[in-house]
């Protein structure tokens, strides 16, 4: 069994002595590929590409001088990943997607490898160690890469989601004390509250007496949407409103009665326009052609 | 008159119900009398109810109201409650499963 003689050099003075040696082509070659992928949407200027290349180096060069082992709570390995989610920020911020900083990064690791596989010196035995220990820095910055991008995309959603909420219920006063609140889409809790809260006070805001709530644009209903359609319409009542419930499509008065849903003590429409009739009714409000 | 309590005849055989400090609804029993008192003297037909001040209606709450409009009934007197906060009427949604047995309006300018 070969015995690892006091000589022999360690993984990281192998790797060290191939970037101080090769530093120049090392980082030519990187900055050129940087430049390959970031360079053709600009995303990066060349400047940029050039100075992160760079300080990718010497970084790299600061972690492998910190120990043998890399050190994942080590100050210099923090800075390695700290460095490449600023670096992959940058490139989301500007409109990067994730393939192309991942395809850089594997970029950054196989040149170390096409460099190591030159040096006739290197044993077997020191390549695999080498690959091992590329592998854990390059796939943790991978997958810090990967949980930043996940996480622009989901504060994304959420963004969307809001503004679709709000811009999904336009509450509008079309007369003199009736507003109409379009529903669309479904009815779950979290958007119930947020709908009637909006309601009721816009109801005392604007001093409203005759509420149309129109649900042309509900696609499908379930008991817990029409729970949150009573719960809605009664809210409106204890406000001293009175809601009429329109646009019932012939598929959901179907499955608001095989629900067992009783609608009875709500005034219902077919129409929004028969709606608005219904509310000019109660207002005694009376809408005529001029001349007749 | 009881504590919490202040009535004021406003007209037309309204008497106006304003709650204020002090009204304590776990006890309806107590403070039902005098109010049905006061509405007999001024001849009232309608007790206004105003929930101006009033942040939350909770069971107890509630359960004062129904328990003062069921003796306005047996008076003979219509129980209409007026300026109901928009808080309050969410909360008390989520627990009602019925109408509430008493009329609500808009403000003292809408009472039908």
């Amino acid at each position: 069994m070969a015995k690892e003689t006091p000589q022999e050099k360690s993984t990281n003075q192998i790797l060290i002595e191939q970037l101080m040696q090769n530093v120049g082509k090392i980082s030519a070659i990187i900055e050129k590929e940087g430049q390959n992928i970031f360079g053709h949407k600009n995303l990066l200027s060349n400047n940029e590409i050039n100075d992160y290349s760079l300080e990718f180096l010497e970084l790299l060069t600061m972690l492998l001088h910190a120990g043998d082992k890399v050190d994942r709570r080590g100050a210099e390995y923090k800075a390695l990943r700290q460095f490449f989610t600023n670096f992959s920020q940058q490139i989301q911020v500007r409109g990067g997607d994730m393939d192309e900083f991942v395809r850089y990064v594997h970029f950054l690791q196989r040149v170390f490898l096409e460099n190591l596989e030159a040096d006739k010196s290197v044993s077997f035995e020191k390549t695999r160690e080498i690959l091992m220990l590329l592998g854990v820095i390059f796939n943790d910055i991978i997958l810090d890469v990967f949980h930043i991008y996940l996480e622009g995309k989901e504060k994304t959603i959420q963004a969307q989601q809001e503004e679709l909420r709000l811009t999904s219920t336009p509450i509008t006063e079309i007369w003199d004390g009736v507003l109409t609140l379009p529903i669309i889409g479904s009815l779950d809790s979290s958007r119930t509250m947020i709908v009637m809260e909006k309601l009721l006070q816009r109801i005392e805001s604007d001093r409203a007496r005759v509420v149309l709530i129109d649900v042309t644009g509900v696609m499908a209903i379930d008991s817990q949407v029409s729970h949150h359609l009573i719960q809605m319409i009664r809210a409106t009542g204890l406000m001293g409103a009175t809601a009429i419930l329109t646009g019932i499509r012939p598929e959901i008065a179907r499955a608001l009665t095989s629900l067992n849903i009783d609608l009875s003590s709500v005034t219902t429409r077919s129409k929004l326009s028969e709606g608005l009739k219904e509310a000019f009714r109660q207002l005694h409000i009376e809408v005529s052609r001029p001349g007749k | 008159m009881a504590e919490g309590i202040h009535l004021t005849p406003i007209g037309d055989g309204n008497v106006l119900l304003e709650p204020g400090e002090g009204l304590d609804p776990s006890d309806p029993g107590a403070l039902v009398a005098p109010v049905l008192e006061f509405l007999q003297t001024n001849e009232a037909r309608r007790l206004v109810y105003d929930l101006k001040n009033v942040r939350l209606i909770d069971e107890v709450y509630y359960a004062w109201l129904t328990k003062l409009n069921a003796t306005c009934r047996i008076a003979n007197v219509e129980m209409v409650t007026v300026n109901m906060q928009p808080a309050a009427a969410y909360a008390l949604s989520l627990t009602l499963d019925k109408p509430t047995p008493f009329t609500c309006a808009l403000d003292i300018h809408h009472l039908r």
